[in-house]
């Protein structure tokens, strides 16, 4: 074979795994988006609506629930991706391999569940979705600062000014609509924005964390990881802690959710779009890194602006196609790298042992 | 408990001093009983993300023709960093 089909064949290889590499990205942000419809309808149903906005402990327990029960049912949706990717021994595989890879995936699940879900959960519920979701964006420059620092990921100028540009984006979608939600009306709001803080910080620590195990073991198994170590400590430690040592109604917030028929329809289909949006996320990692897959899943608050329009009915304003301008251009800037860079994300000239 | 498929295909790899995706994909069906088109090419993801992530390096290539259709083979050999991250996950003694 010559040269010329042996260089064109590379080339192929290499721009179809950049393509691969930020579609699950973009699937990211499109299931993300989705979540925040029924992660904010949740909170209007039996036993969550019954919970006035000034209980704040009980609100806070009823999160925590919400979250672990959210946990559970990612982990099903999850398993079912394995069965039929015929992945699920691979994944008891490497989670008996505790002290050296999965304490890595347990340690992203206390990032990303009490961390950023909870948090999330705690600003649709004290303040509202919108600025639930522009609260994470935030999170791409997080992970993609620890993954340099830790372990030399590349961010090229490039990679760099597209960040920029999404962040920026999602600033410009829901700046306005922020400032109408800063209701000074609601004393309790402060909560959902330590819960948005929160959330950035999580998904932001998450990524770089995971990223710790994931170069080692497959993605897909990583995150089915990931949720088995955030149902356990949800549900032998915090859950566990809070009903013993507080007077809070646990068990009945438990029970409660489990028998509310629309509770769980709402929980169900959160899970759904988290549970895939999450595979996509950490697939994305695999090919494209950590900092550009974060950045392209930042294309999340497009998409939950167009999804909360949609069963809101209400229409977005002029500063949404700004904004939508914004972000689809910075991911643009993104993917216009050439593959072979995306081909090779670490700085290997001068790659240390990790400390 | 055997490994899993990722620390299988570093350990067959380092155990090389360089060696070709399709002998890889044939040890790794030994060692899993597995077969098939799927499988194969789940396993070539796997190494291309391991390829990503530096671990392993790719040092040769070739176009073949197999069953009438052009296909791209790497020859994979585990990079300096790949030995490094194996002796933190416990892949390999240091």
């Amino acid at each position: 074979m010559n040269n010329a089909a042996l260089k064109q064949a590379l080339h192929k290889h290499y721009a179809r795994n950049q393509r691969w590499g930020f579609m699950w990205a973009l699937w990211t942000a499109i299931l993300w988006g989705a979540w925040y419809v029924p992660g904010t309808a949740l909170w209007s149903e039996h036993p969550y609506v019954d919970i006035s906005a000034n209980q704040q402990s009980l609100r806070l327990a009823a999160t925590a629930v919400m979250t672990w029960i959210h946990a559970i049912t990612v982990f099903l949706f999850l398993l079912l991706w394995n069965l039929v990717l015929g992945k699920v021994k691979d994944y008891g595989r490497t989670m008996v391999r505790f002290s050296k890879i999965s304490k890595w995936y347990a340690l992203a699940s206390l990032c990303g569940g009490p961390l950023a879900i909870f948090g999330s959960y705690m600003a649709m519920g004290f303040v509202g979705p919108v600025f639930a979701a522009i609260s994470s964006l935030f999170y791409p420059v997080i992970g993609a600062i620890i993954a340099r620092l830790w372990y030399k990921e590349k961010i090229s100028k490039r990679a760099a000014i597209g960040m920029c540009i999404i962040i920026f984006g999602g600033m410009v979608i829901y700046g306005p609509s922020l400032f109408g939600e800063m209701d000074a009306s609601n004393p309790n709001a402060w909560l959902g924005y330590v819960g948005g803080i929160m959330s950035a910080i999580g998904w932001g620590t998450e990524g770089a964390v995971a990223g710790r195990a994931m170069d080692v073991s497959d993605p897909d198994v990583g995150i089915h990881c990931r949720f088995s170590f955030e149902i356990l400590f949800w549900g032998l430690l915090i859950l566990p802690f809070l009903a013993t040592f507080t007077d809070l109604p646990i068990k009945a917030l438990i029970v409660d959710t489990f028998t509310h028929s629309k509770a769980m329809l709402w929980i169900v289909l959160a899970a759904a779009c988290h549970a895939y949006c999450y595979t996509a996320f950490y697939k994305s990692f695999s090919l494209i890194g950590v900092g550009r897959g974060e950045a392209i899943g930042n294309l999340y608050a497009v998409f939950a602006l167009i999804f909360i329009a949609a069963f809101t009915l209400q229409l977005p304003q002029w500063y949404f196609i700004v904004g939508l301008f914004l972000t689809v251009l910075g991911s643009f800037v993104m993917f216009s790298e050439s593959a072979e860079s995306v081909a090779e994300l670490r700085d290997n000239s001068d790659a240390k042992v990790y400390s | 408990m055997k490994l899993h498929h990722k620390g299988f295909l570093l350990v067959t790899i380092s155990k090389s001093g360089g060696i070709w995706d399709q002998q890889l994909i044939e040890k790794v069906f030994a060692e899993y009983d597995e077969s098939g088109d799927f499988r194969e090419k789940t396993i070539r993801i796997a190494l291309d993300e391991l390829a990503a992530a530096g671990l392993i390096k790719r040092i040769e290539n070739k176009l073949e023709t197999m069953n009438g259709k052009a296909k791209l083979l790497f020859k994979y050999q585990v990079s300096d960093f790949g030995i490094t991250r194996m002796v933190d996950t416990g892949l390999l003694l240091p």
